[in-house]
């Protein structure tokens, strides 16, 4: 057995390398198919959410129009104001339990963090929106474009790439945050960790081997998103970092 | 001649603020009508109602017989066009795409015909060598120019305007007003809110004033200006005639 901490580290790596290896790929696959899913449900959340009727607009459109919104403004509510591992047990065991299907772990995992991402993606897509000038939807009105049409012909290509940076970190902090789903045994590095740290009792240097994995996967995906970013709004403009741990922060300065 | 527009008793308020307070106005087919008064008068928001980008709180407004209000939004908009002030082009889209969008979307013309369309009208505002140039890279006078072919291809039976030029530098005032009066030879029907007079003078078949949410004086240019016969029309012009 290894005596030192750089011996545990190296052994722990030879013996345990594609448990973290599957686990980080794991926990990247749902950080992905979250945030996109997440993205896609905050964009149709947004885009319902914004509507705005017409005064002559009959009884069965306003009342369809306002259970919508009640519905949505709970769904935003609810998964915001609980923690997201709570979220993971409840739709975990509820649906083995009431419903009788036994969702596969990685499926659950899925579900979960688009769900919750959404909620959070609502409002972001929303700011986005807001952040429009009136104008260009009045313009694409005065052209006789229905909401949704002026929605994604004017307004969301617009929003999307204000929000860019939000979205991104929507995206980072998946990568950290789906370490909860380890309650319902979806094998994601943190699980994984805890199953390789099980067999020797070596907690300390198999975290810190999990906490190297999650800020190296974190380190890379921000540089790499910013990049992209910076591609997307072109030269005519720099950014300053508004706030050390959100990146939703960043100011960005159009150059004269 | 016969009549396109015919404006019944229009009321408009938000809360308290009584911004339009019993408007008949009547304008026919190929008349091209400036409105002026002072601001606040409630010009932009008469535009508005006719568009219904405002929703009346009263009266009536018939587009060729027919109230506005049971004309499906997307063809009563596409027939009734609008300029604005601060253009409000598609940032996103280049002056060509802004021209296009609406005719593919809510027209349904093919990808060819709107592009053909929109050469032909970006061509005759003088904006065709900047088909591809993005808003951003436009002056304002471009824009409102482009904003003006943008409007032009959905083919409206009234154009609207909102102060085309009040937003614009005064060298760029001239290069938008002269797109305006040839529409005005194409024999389009067209509502003008200007503050540029001498424009109103010179294009306009009738110039309506406003004042306070009313129509005060409407009637021929020439007569209007020379010899205004309601005192506040009297007093407004020799105020803006003065400068
Ligand atoms: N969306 C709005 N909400 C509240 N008040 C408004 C709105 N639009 C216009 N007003 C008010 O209506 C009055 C007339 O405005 P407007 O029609 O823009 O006048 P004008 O175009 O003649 O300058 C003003 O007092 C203005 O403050
Ligand atoms: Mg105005």
């Amino acid at each position: 057995m290894p005596t030192t901490f750089f011996g545990w580290i190296a052994f722990l790596l030879e013996k345990y390398w594609l448990l973290f290896l599957s686990g980080a790929i794991n926990t990247l696959l749902i950080a992905v198919v979250g945030t996109v899913c997440g993205f896609i449900i905050g964009l149709m959340v947004a885009i319902v959410r914004t509507i705005t009727l017409r005064r002559g607009a009959s009884r069965v459109k306003r009342f369809g129009l306002q259970a919508a919104r009640g519905f949505l403004s709970a769904y935003i509510e609810i998964f915001r104001g609980t923690p997201m591992i709570v979220q993971a047990m409840v739709v975990y065991y509820g649906a083995s339990q009431y419903l009788g299907i036994n969702i596969p772990a990685l499926t659950a995992a899925f579900l979960v963090v688009s769900v919750n991402t959404g909620a959070y993606m609502a409002e972001i897509v929303r700011g986005g929106i807001l952040s429009i000038d009136k104008g260009q939807t009045e313009a694409a009105i005065a052209v006789g474009m229905s909401h949704w049409q002026r929605m994604t012909t004017v307004i969301l290509p617009q929003a999307i790439r204000n929000i860019l940076p939000s979205v991104a970190n929507e995206f980072v902090v998946n990568i950290k945050d789906s370490s909860v789903l380890n309650v319902i045994s979806v094998t994601e590095v943190f699980f994984q960790s805890k199953s390789a740290a099980g067999t020797y009792f070596r907690y300390f240097e198999v975290f810190f081997i999990t906490a190297v994995i999650y800020f190296i996967l974190t380190f890379t995906f921000t540089r790499l998103l910013r990049l992209l970013e910076k591609k997307l709004s072109g030269a005519s403009s720099y950014t300053v970092y508004g706030s050390q741990s959100s990146y939703a922060a960043e100011i960005e300065v159009k150059k004269e | 001649m016969s009549e396109i527009l015919n404006i019944q008793g229009l009321y408009k308020n938000f809360g308290d603020n009584q911004v339009i307070t019993g408007i008949d106005l009547s304008i026919d087919k190929g008349q091209v009508v400036c409105v002026i008064g002072p601001s606040g008068s409630g010009k932009s928001t008469l535009l508005r109602c006719v568009n219904l980008l405002e929703m009346p709180d009263g009266g009536s407004i018939l587009f060729h017989g027919q109230d506005i209000l049971g004309i499906p939004p997307s063809s009563l908009h596409a027939k009734i066009g609008m300029v604005f002030q601060q253009f409000n082009l598609f940032n996103n889209l280049t002056a060509l795409n802004n021209c296009v969008a609406g005719q593919m979307k809510v027209l349904k013309r093919s990808k060819a015909d709107s592009v053909e369309r929109a050469m032909f009208f970006l061509e005759r505002v003088g904006m065709l060598p900047y088909r591809d140039a993005l808003p951003a890279q436009l002056s304002g006078g471009q824009k409102q120019r482009v904003a003006i072919a943008r409007a032009l291809c959905m083919d409206p039976e009234v154009l609207l305007f909102d102060e085309p030029t009040s937003a614009l530098d005064p060298e760029m005032v001239d290069e938008v007003l002269s797109v305006i009066r040839t529409l005005k030879d194409g024999g389009l029907t067209m509502v003008i809110v200007t503050h540029e007079m001498a424009f109103a003078r010179d294009a306009a078949d009738r110039v309506v004033f406003m004042d306070a949410g009313r129509v005060v004086e409407d009637g021929d240019p020439k007569a209007l200006f020379t010899a205004p016969k309601n005192p506040r029309t009297q007093a407004f012009l020799a105020r803006t005639l003065r400068g």
